[in-house]
């Protein structure tokens, strides 16, 4: 995949202190183009695909929604708590805006976390974006796969 | 080949002095007329800027969520003449119907000539105020009160409900200043200072400025009011449901009604929380429901088994418990998004038209 202009000013808009605090790569220094292709190539690998990550993510989100903040116990196995705040934010795409608040999931099973909000959902579901290397928003393929165990798909 | 990197150098650099002479020539607008409301705000500017930039060098403050950096799309504004045609910056922001009308995205217009636009009347009254920190209060574990003094001979007029906008400096690895919307507090009446609540955030902009680098006698800028969260002018009984720093209006709304003398409606504000130490402002509500036989304080715990003398359960599930038929009565509502989705729920399945469901999800 080749770094577009897009892309760099996608990249900028990811660094640190411009639309968050602490941005969306991690301490991640390659190129977003190669961040993409790298996940996109574990994704292939895996058989599975960003939409039905994305999709199976929302469903165990909107179990924990309307609970103000109350942690839950889904399926006997994942315990899931979304804090909900006011305010939005712009995705670094610049196609659209979304709500604030993170859902936190601990899979009791293999002893996993992982943490995601509507913004990291739309990333990875629209722009195929898992997040940088060791940022806490990170959906890493293999390990979103360990704790989700999603059938594989033939449209990947 | 010395001299062919001497050939490009030198031809890089003419050209950039050329593009420089160019801009200077051909992009220089002059002077420009602005018309704000067809006739009731005039002035003239120099072209060249975004219309957020010249309005807000005017102190006509546009809500903008992202400094005008072309990301959010809450800058909009109608045009209704000399906005020339519409940039592919702004269409992934606007409908169809905001197209058809002469909606443009405010951060991206640039002012080339004489412009008309319209902006709805109360953005006419919203100001730029430099104040000072005078206290900062730790309500709970993540909630802090700020109170910040007006400069002097400076007063606010605002509703009761509206919010500002306060704005950070740069800090750390964020390099530009840096807003963010906040609930006012403090009752209109108070117009020497401006009370906000802020919840922590983690990893939010401003709230770790606030909470890590904001002392008292700090220098603040905010913007405001906006919003059209208030209460309205009716003889209905009004319930009040919040969480978090949801509480910030409904004290502002509350207070105003002792402030006006509004007695006749019956008042019940029920307070969400997950355990006590998520609790603030207990002493006063309660204070004020000794004073006031009309209003009733109902603070709620969902997840707490001592022995506290609130009521249990999800906010929901507690105002429910309060009432059979709610179709008379107003709501207003100031909290997460997924409160205020579940509070609707309950509140229209409890009756309430949704024409009677106030709420400022900040969005």
């Amino acid at each position: 995949m080749k770094q577009t202009p897009e892309l760099d000013l996608v990249q900028a808009k990811m660094q640190p202190g411009v639309l968050t605090l602490k941005g969306f790569l991690g301490n991640d220094d390659r190129k977003l183009a190669d961040i993409l292709a790298a996940d996109a190539q574990s994704l292939g690998n895996l058989g599975i695909t960003t939409t039905a990550i994305a999709g199976r993510l929302q469903q165990l989100a909107d179990r924990g929604t309307d609970l103000m903040e109350e942690e839950i116990l889904v399926e006997n196995r994942y315990r899931i708590k979304v804090r909900d705040d006011r305010g939005k934010i712009p995705s670094p795409w610049g196609d659209g805006l979304f709500e604030k608040g993170d859902v936190d999931l601990f899979d009791t099973v293999t002893g996993h976390s992982l943490k995601w909000n509507r913004l990291t959902l739309r990333l990875l579901s629209a722009h195929g974006f898992c997040g940088g290397l060791a940022s806490e928003y990170r959906l890493d393929p293999q390990r979103v796969q360990e704790v989700l165990s999603l059938p594989p798909t033939s449209d990947n | 080949m010395l001299t062919a990197i001497l050939v490009i150098c030198a031809l890089t650099g003419g050209l950039t002095i050329l593009l420089l002479i160019a801009e200077s020539v051909f992009a220089n607008y002059g002077e420009v007329n602005i018309d704000v409301n067809k006739g009731e705000k005039t002035f003239k500017t120099r072209g060249g800027s975004s219309l957020l930039r010249t309005l807000s060098s005017q102190k006509l403050f546009l809500p903008s969520g992202c400094g005008g950096r072309g990301s959010c799309g809450t800058c909009k504004c109608k045009v209704l003449e000399g906005g020339g045609p519409l940039l592919p910056t702004e269409t992934p922001y606007l409908n169809d119907e905001e197209r058809k009308t002469g909606i443009r995205l405010s951060c991206q217009l640039k002012v080339k000539n004489d412009i008309k636009i319209e902006v709805p009347e109360e953005l006419l009254s919203i100001k730029e105020f430099e104040t000072v920190i005078e206290k900062i209060t730790d309500y709970t574990h993540d909630i802090k009160g700020l109170r910040f003094k007006l400069a002097e001979g400076e007063t606010i007029k605002f509703r009761a409900g509206q919010f500002a906008n306060l704005f950070s400096k740069p800090y750390d690895d964020v390099k530009e200043e840096t807003s963010r919307a906040y609930s006012i507090s403090s009752a209109p009446s108070d117009n020497r200072a401006i009370e906000l609540v802020v919840r922590y955030v983690p990893n939010g902009m401003v709230t770790t400025y606030v909470f890590k680098h904001l002392h008292e006698g700090d220098r603040v800028k905010l913007i405001g009011p906006f919003g059209d969260f208030f209460l309205r002018d009716t003889d209905r009984e009004i319930v009040c449901i919040a969480g978090g720093s949801g509480l910030a209006p409904i004290r502002s709304i509350i207070l105003d009604m002792i402030d006006r003398g509004i007695t006749n409606r019956k008042a019940t504000f029920f307070f969400g929380a997950v355990s006590t130490r998520d609790l603030y402002y207990v002493e006063e509500f309660k204070a004020i429901e000794k004073q006031h036989p009309w209003f009733k304080f109902i603070p709620a715990l969902s997840r707490d088994d001592s022995g506290h003398p609130y009521a249990r359960g999800l906010i929901t599930n507690v105002v429910a418990d309060n009432y059979n038929d709610m179709k008379n009565i107003e709501a207003y509502l100031c909290g997460s998004p997924g409160m205020i989705d579940a509070c609707e729920k309950m509140l229209t399945g409890k009756g309430m038209p949704k024409t009677q469901i106030f709420y400022d999800k900040f969005s």
